[in-house]
């Protein structure tokens, strides 16, 4: 426990639904086997979307690919958030205060915040494109984005724990 | 074909760094130490085991491995139970206050590798 955190996350540390995570001999390991495994599948399918945005895969329908690669994308991130929950709260006071932890939140929001963009700005245009057509300036922009903001939040998350 | 090929080796270059051992990249594998005393406390959790150690200089704090790694090796939580005295042969951390990262304890006779 480390008293330089805010009061809500040594909370969360101190409390018996961490406990139970830290002390259960097959949970944390469940949580850190599961973030990986949602990990890989949210990468795949992420980057499916990204490259069609970008203009790769340029034979198929964007509607079909990117409708399709979007449910795994949801479900995975889903299941990032859940098992990411279950590793912070057994250290929660000393995870919040580590800086790389902090970098990866940061872009995690800003890939949200992306992927906003582009459902209200442009996910309609691109919907609507027959295969082989040429993909709007926004969406190229929101994919190559997208790609870059993932792959270094992938790196970061498995930094956190050098330091 | 080309951009695709730029892809996929700019992924490649940055899956590299996280092919490094998990954990003791922030401890100083080139300063070793014993810490050596009666457990004052012991908490048998995940991700680490952690001790803290009244040695004669100071209260060290002992990181160990994780729980399940601990019942594999022989080291239960008996073997580390408070008042117990341990001898932590490990390295310093360089970014928590007296801890260290222990490579191999020995508590009644009997050693355990930690790694």
């Amino acid at each position: 426990m480390t008293e330089d955190a805010p009061a809500i996350f040594q909370a969360l540390e101190a409390s018996n639904f961490a406990a139970t995570i830290r002390q259960s001999v097959w949970l944390y390991p469940f949580a850190n086997v599961g973030h990986i495994v949602a990990l890989v599948c949210f990468a795949g399918a992420i980057a499916v979307m990204d490259l069609r945005l970008i203009g790769a895969l340029a034979a198929t329908a964007p509607a079909k690919v990117i409708g399709r690669a979007r449910r795994v994308v949801i479900v995975a991130l889903c299941a990032l958030a859940a098992t990411g929950f279950l590793l912070f709260s057994a250290e929660a006071s000393h995870v919040i205060m580590n800086p790389v932890f902090l970098t990866k939140m940061s872009l995690v929001a800003a890939g949200i915040v992306n992927v906003t963009i582009y459902e209200f700005g442009a996910k309609r245009a691109v919907m609507a494109l027959p295969p082989g057509a040429a993909m709007p300036q926004v969406a190229r922009v929101a994919g190559f984005v997208s790609l870059g903001i993932w792959i270094v939040v992938a790196g970061l998350g498995r930094t956190i724990a050098y330091f | 074909m080309k951009r695709n090929l730029a892809i996929v080796a700019a992924l490649a270059a940055l899956a590299g760094p996280a092919v490094a051992h998990h954990g003791w990249g922030s401890y100083d594998a080139a300063k070793p130490i014993t810490v050596a005393g009666p457990i004052l406390t012991s908490k048998y959790e995940n991700p680490h085991v952690t001790l803290t150690v009244q040695a004669t200089d100071k209260v060290w704090t002992v990181t160990l491995a994780p729980t399940s790694r601990m019942v594999n090796r022989g080291a239960l939580v008996q073997l580390v139970a408070v008042g117990k005295e341990i001898s932590a042969y490990g390295y310093p951390s360089t970014v928590e206050k007296d801890e260290i990262r222990a490579e191999r304890i020995t508590v009644d006779g009997k050693t355990v590798e930690m790694r």
